[in-house]
């Protein structure tokens, strides 16, 4: 169990980002974090990864501090070395009982070729494949789906689903909130740097419905006004 | 519109500037200038501005072919090439304002002629995936060296071979150490992302010190055979080799202090670019080369420091 008290995190500061926020994160679960942008997700999972400082609060895991050891973490944009190989940068990450060429029958990417000739789609995937192989009892992943294809999104969906049955904390953002709501045992809604609300499976659909609702009202009059 | 592109251009270089702070910008300005009143010497003489000349164009083609920004300019600039050719041209002011001064009118007819040339090439260079032998055989953890090795591979090899070969002239294994010297400086250019340092599972301290080990035994596999060769053949002369491999060995321990001193996961850090260019040009004028011991001790504090925030849960 993850447990976040009175998390408060700033830039320079000035202004809070996350402000004062209270989460708990359950295992053998699948929580989705959504908010707008400049909501405060990456910040949020940031924070938790320890690559943000924090202001004050605490993250903790299992009532200790929350170390890099314990986490996965795929941040949003792809970014690797330049001129090594998908292989070579997979074999950085120590796990043997990792099979690299079985785990790329369901990505079927190059390995051997430099990762600066891959598309988005392969890079993600590549990045994913990094996360897989470090194998830790947390995964945060920062829109893991973005640049995907169809095909690889319904795989990463399944793999996702088998890992929280290994007693993983799987947390995960998303700019479509489809994808959190099949996959994600929680939502959790992010607004000016709190968690404004907690939605369980069963309140999904209804979640979906009211904040459609909400956001086509917010900017329905402009809209109208745009485009007569 | 080329004038809001130029204003754009300005506005880039000012931010860089205050990116690296006033301190290293003003260090910079003076490189520069140290730079500019080597060029205003040597354009004094016809022959010397023909070389400068010829330097300069073939870095203004280096740059042409290696700009990253070639697509976008094309897809929303009808006058793409023009802008290119404004920001050349103002690239060579400072070699313009030499040759006019000199009166070296055939130099700058040349300089003009080949710019305008050079923005005509549509060329750019395309990345292989070669796995030979030698990147096998470099260490998993020494990503530097493999990303290195891979893109600059036939050059090390053409360098290494006529450096070895021909070591019976006095200068050639010099003039080869330096060069493979050179090289690596560029294989620590770019920060890795966060999980590839994470990968290592090491403390700050031991972190380090493992990088600078691999990087000093790597290089040291590369020049003993050409160490070795100079000294069958000038035995009296044995310090000379030994002595710039000392230079080379210091300056790139110093190039990956300042990486780690300014490390921030997927980036290129302007402090540590600008401290390389330090370092580089200890390489070619040796007054710098006490700065560069005094600073790599400086790093050395500062990049454990930065470090112990990604890599505290390691201790």
């Amino acid at each position: 169990m993850i447990t976040i008290e009175n998390l408060v995190v700033s830039y320079n500061k000035r202004q809070n980002v996350i402000n004062s926020l209270n989460l708990k994160l359950s295992k053998k679960t699948i929580h989705g974090i959504v908010g707008l942008n400049g909501a405060g997700k990456s910040t949020l999972l940031n924070a938790i990864y320890g690559l943000k400082s924090i202001d004050s609060g605490v993250i903790k895991s299992e009532n200790k501090k929350m170390s890099k050891k314990e986490i996965a973490y795929l941040v949003s944009e792809n970014y690797f070395y330049s001129n090594i190989t998908a292989r070579e940068y997979l074999a950085l990450f120590k796990n043997t009982n990792f099979d690299i060429d079985k785990w790329n029958k369901l990505f079927l990417l190059p390995l051997d070729t430099i990762i600066d000739n891959y598309s988005t789609g392969m890079k993600k995937k590549l990045a994913f494949m990094v996360i897989l192989k470090q194998d830790k009892p947390v995964m945060i992943l920062d829109e893991p789906f973005n640049g995907l294809d169809i095909e690889t999104c319904r795989i990463i969906h399944q793999v996702l689903l088998k890992l929280k049955e290994k007693n993983k904390i799987i947390i995960i953002t998303s700019h479509i909130i489809e994808t959190l709501t099949n996959l994600c045992d929680y939502i959790h809604y992010l607004e000016c740097g709190k968690i404004k609300f907690t939605k369980e499976k069963v309140d999904f659909k209804e979640f979906e419905r009211e904040i459609f609702e909400l956001l086509e009202k917010k900017n329905e009059d402009l809209i109208k006004v745009l485009t007569e | 519109m080329i004038i809001a592109f130029i204003k754009l251009r300005f506005m880039q270089i000012l931010r860089t500037a205050n990116g690296i702070g006033l301190l290293r910008f003003i260090f910079l300005l003076g490189l520069i200038a140290f730079i500019a009143f080597g060029i205003f010497m040597l354009t004094a003489e016809v022959l010397k501005s023909f070389y400068v000349s010829a330097i300069c164009i073939f870095i203004i083609t280096l740059i042409q072919i290696k700009r990253s920004d070639a697509q976008f300019l094309k897809i929303n600039f009808i006058h793409f090439k023009l802008i290119y050719l404004t920001e050349y041209l103002l690239l060579m002011m400072p070699l313009f304002f030499c040759l006019c001064f000199h009166k070296q009118w055939t130099s700058i007819v040349s300089v003009v002629a080949s710019t305008l040339l050079i923005i005509n090439i549509d060329y750019s260079t395309k990345r292989k995936s070669l796995n030979t032998f030698i990147q096998r055989v470099i260490p998993l953890d020494c990503f530097e060296w493999k990303g290195g090795v891979r893109s600059t591979l036939v050059l090390i090899i053409i360098v290494w071979t006529i450096g070895l070969v021909t070591s019976f002239f006095v200068a050639s294994v010099p003039v080869a150490l330096f060069i493979l010297g050179i090289l690596p400086l560029n294989f620590n250019e770019k920060n890795e992302p966060l999980p590839m340092i994470l990968s290592y599972e090491r403390g700050t301290n031991s972190f380090l010190l493992h990088k600078i080990k691999l990087q000093i035994v790597l290089y040291t596999i590369l020049c003993i055979p050409l160490i070795a060769s100079f000294i069958f053949f000038f035995s009296d002369l044995w310090y000379i080799p030994l002595i710039e491999f000392f230079i080379l060995t210091t300056t790139h321990i110093y190039i990956i202090l300042t990486k780690y001193a300014f490390y921030k996961p997927n980036s290129k850090s302007n402090g540590s670019q600008t401290f390389g260019v330090i370092g580089a040009m200890g390489i070619i004028i040796p007054i710098f080369i006490p700065l560069v011991w005094v600073l790599s001790i400086r790093f050395y504090f500062k990049a454990r420091k930065n470090l112990n925030f990604y890599l505290n849960d390691y201790h």
